[in-house]
């Protein structure tokens, strides 16, 4: 049986093609003008990819803030029950699920891959992606670089401010004093982190955690994590798919 | 779909007959007195002849004019109360006809954001501050109440030139246990799976209750019941949920309404538009106004403290209504329900009942979130 799920992402748009419970292929781009002409456009190209006609995929499953507009999709679920279902296919001894997007966080309790509670912060963009991207651009330094930089630092600057916008005058006057960009890349992935663990102490997380979410792909923030919990992540070899995972995952019943 | 309740049609005529007749009634000389809390006694209220309206703002328009003098971050409906007062005492269009039709306000010691409105009140209205003791359990809390009660009692009499005799009292008592008694009968009827009403319908018939005369409510709800005997149970199978939290004054429906727009259906409101409002029955063969102030302090309100008296009523409801998951509402702002959450939440889990904190104000900025969650949760229960 062949499934796909396509999770319709505020920033970016996720499809995962699945036959047998197999991964097939996925992929993952920028969302632009809207949510379904995104998603038709790389769930297209995915089946072009991956050599299989639209026809013979039996279910379409959706998921993220845009699910109900991709009219092609047969169901909607929400992204809280597909990253938990997304995860437990890859690494079953989850307990917990800690997801960084580009415009939320979210703390998902699990087990055996059903959603037993979760918290989730999307009213500012503290401790999330957009944080970092906001300030990495305050640092002059490309988004994708801030964690490698921070992992050189050995004096992490101190920043108080986690609302983005005092975060930001807070780095250039961190900058006009002379602190090392590394240093300061630093201070703000510490400061990410110290706001997504106070969520995840509240969720009463200890082991078993898995770290998801566009920003898992950020070598600092995950070490940063780990210094924070005192445990090892469970990061998947793509943090950005297990949203759409779950949702193909779903389709296959 | 069900075809809508002909009832709710009588609560929306006598809604609109209701202007009139208090308009009359002030030109004959009843007073008109405006309240903003279950804890004003409504049978002291009309033993000394006056009639009441309750207040609570759920409007959103009156906010901003509130917010020309209130600091912002304080709750919605202390915001929108105040504003329809503002607004209407100097000479605004915004808020409907209500605080025209009052002569003065009571208001109540209960959260630090009210208590601190009313202090501004004065200017605008003649007001008069029930205080209430903050440690419900005691015999001494009683006997303060009790004072204060009687305390208040003599300052209606005054301001009617009625005096309240017991006897009066006593029928007063017995007429608003007859409307606690019909709101149970309405709200056991919610006990089956699927219920015969939906959580949006009963909300618009409790909102009513603090705008309608007694009778007029009474009657309505009487209705209801009997055509809800004889109505099939709609088609709904979704999750049964619980609402707790802060009250949803007149014009706020918004988390209701995303709740069942979602798939579920409420079965219960632990609330001031809930069960808050007549739970408890005041005794009616004791001396009335110690069978007052008893009944009044047991109304579970997270200005009390320890509020064990709600957390143990949360829990059996919960189970009374077989909830699948509660949806704990807060108004931004409210310290007193957001804080006693994490007591409700502690509990519940015990009983492995899953719930869902929202915190929301009356704009519509976060629909949109909210039912992201309330997706998420209502998938976690079914
Ligand atoms: S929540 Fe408490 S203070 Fe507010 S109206 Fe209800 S009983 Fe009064
Ligand atoms: S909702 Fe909370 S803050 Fe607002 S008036 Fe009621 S008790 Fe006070």
């Amino acid at each position: 049986m062949i499934t796909a799920g396509i999770d319709a992402g505020a920033a970016t748009t996720k499809a995962v093609l699945m036959r047998d419970r197999e991964i097939v292929g996925y992929r993952i781009s920028g969302t632009a003008f809207d949510f379904l002409t995104s998603a038709e456009k790389i769930y297209d190209e995915l089946l072009l990819a991956s050599d299989i006609d639209r026809n013979d995929v039996e279910k379409v499953y959706a998921t993220g803030y845009g699910r109900n507009s991709i009219s092609f999709a047969d169901r909607g679920i929400s992204e809280i029950t597909a990253h938990a279902k997304g995860v437990y296919f890859l690494f079953p001894e989850v307990r917990g699920i800690i997801d960084v997007g580009g415009q939320d966080s979210k703390i998902i309790v699990v087990a055996d891959g059903n959603v037993t509670d979760f918290l989730m912060n999307d009213k500012c963009a503290a401790g999330t992606g957009k944080f970092l991207e906001y300030t990495a651009k305050a640092l002059e330094v490309p988004i994708d670089d801030l964690g490698t930089l921070a992992l050189a630092s050995s004096h992490p600057a101190g920043i108080t401010s986690m609302c983005t916008v005092f975060a930001e005058s807070e780095v250039i006057s961190l900058r006009a004093r002379g602190i090392a960009k590394e240093d300061i890349a630093a201070g703000l992935i510490a400061g990410v982190a110290k706001r997504i663990m106070v969520m995840a102490k509240r969720m009463a997380l200890t082991d078993h955690i898995a770290f998801v979410g566009g920003v898992a792909k950020n070598a600092g923030m995950k070490v940063a994590f780990e210094k924070e919990l005192g445990v090892t992540l469970f990061v998947p070899f793509e943090p950005q798919i297990t949203g759409a995972l779950g949702a193909a995952i779903s389709a296959h019943g | 779909m069900q075809p809508p309740l002909k009832s709710l049609d009588y609560f929306q005529k006598s809604y609109d007959i209701r202007v009139g007749q208090l308009k009359e009634k002030r030109a004959r000389g009843t007073k008109i007195i405006a309240t903003f809390c279950l804890f004003v006694p409504d049978e002291i209220i009309f033993a000394a002849g006056a009639g009441r309206l309750v207040l609570c703002g759920g409007r959103t328009d009156t906010i901003a004019r509130a917010e020309q003098s209130l600091p912002r971050n304080i709750c919605p409906l202390i915001k929108s109360s105040f504003g329809a007062v503002v607004d209407a005492c100097c000479g605004g269009n915004l808020s409907c006809a209500h605080v025209q039709l009052v002569d003065v306000v009571v208001a109540e010691a209960t959260c630090d954001g009210k208590k601190k409105m009313y202090e501004l009140l004065p200017e605008y209205l003649p007001t008069y501050v029930l205080d209430l003791p903050q440690k419900p359990g005691s015999p001494e809390a009683i006997t303060y109440f009790l004072s204060e009660l009687r305390k208040f009692g003599k300052y209606l009499e005054d301001l009617t030139g009625n005096a309240i005799n017991e006897e009066q009292l006593k029928k007063e008592i017995n007429s608003s246990n007859e409307t606690r008694r019909l709101l149970h009968r309405l709200f056991d009827m919610r006990r089956c799976d699927p219920p015969p009403i939906t959580g949006s319908e009963v909300l618009q018939v409790m909102q009513k209750q603090f705008f309608l005369s007694p009778d007029q409510f009474r009657e309505g709800i009487r209705q209801l019941c009997e055509e809800m005997e004889h109505r099939i149970p709609p088609a709904r199978s979704g999750p049964r949920i619980m609402i707790s939290g802060c009250p949803m004054s007149a014009g706020n429906t918004k988390i209701s309404d995303i709740v069942e727009k979602k798939g579920a259906v409420i079965v219960v409101e632990e609330s001031c538009t809930g069960t808050r409002s007549f739970w408890d029955l005041v005794e009616e063969d004791k001396e009335p106004w110690t069978a007052l102030a008893e009944r009044y302090l047991r109304i579970p309100c997270a200005c009390m403290t320890p509020n064990d008296q709600r957390i143990s009523h949360i829990v059996d409801l919960a189970r009374r209504y077989h909830v699948d998951g509660v949806v704990y509402y807060t108004l931004q702002f409210c310290h007193g329900y957001n804080i006693e959450r994490i007591r409700v939440q502690k509990a519940l889990k015990k009983e492995k009942i899953p719930l869902l904190a929202i915190e929301s104000d009356y704009g519509d900025s976060d629909v949109e979130q909210i039912g992201i969650r309330i997706d998420a949760f209502l998938e976690m229960v079914s």
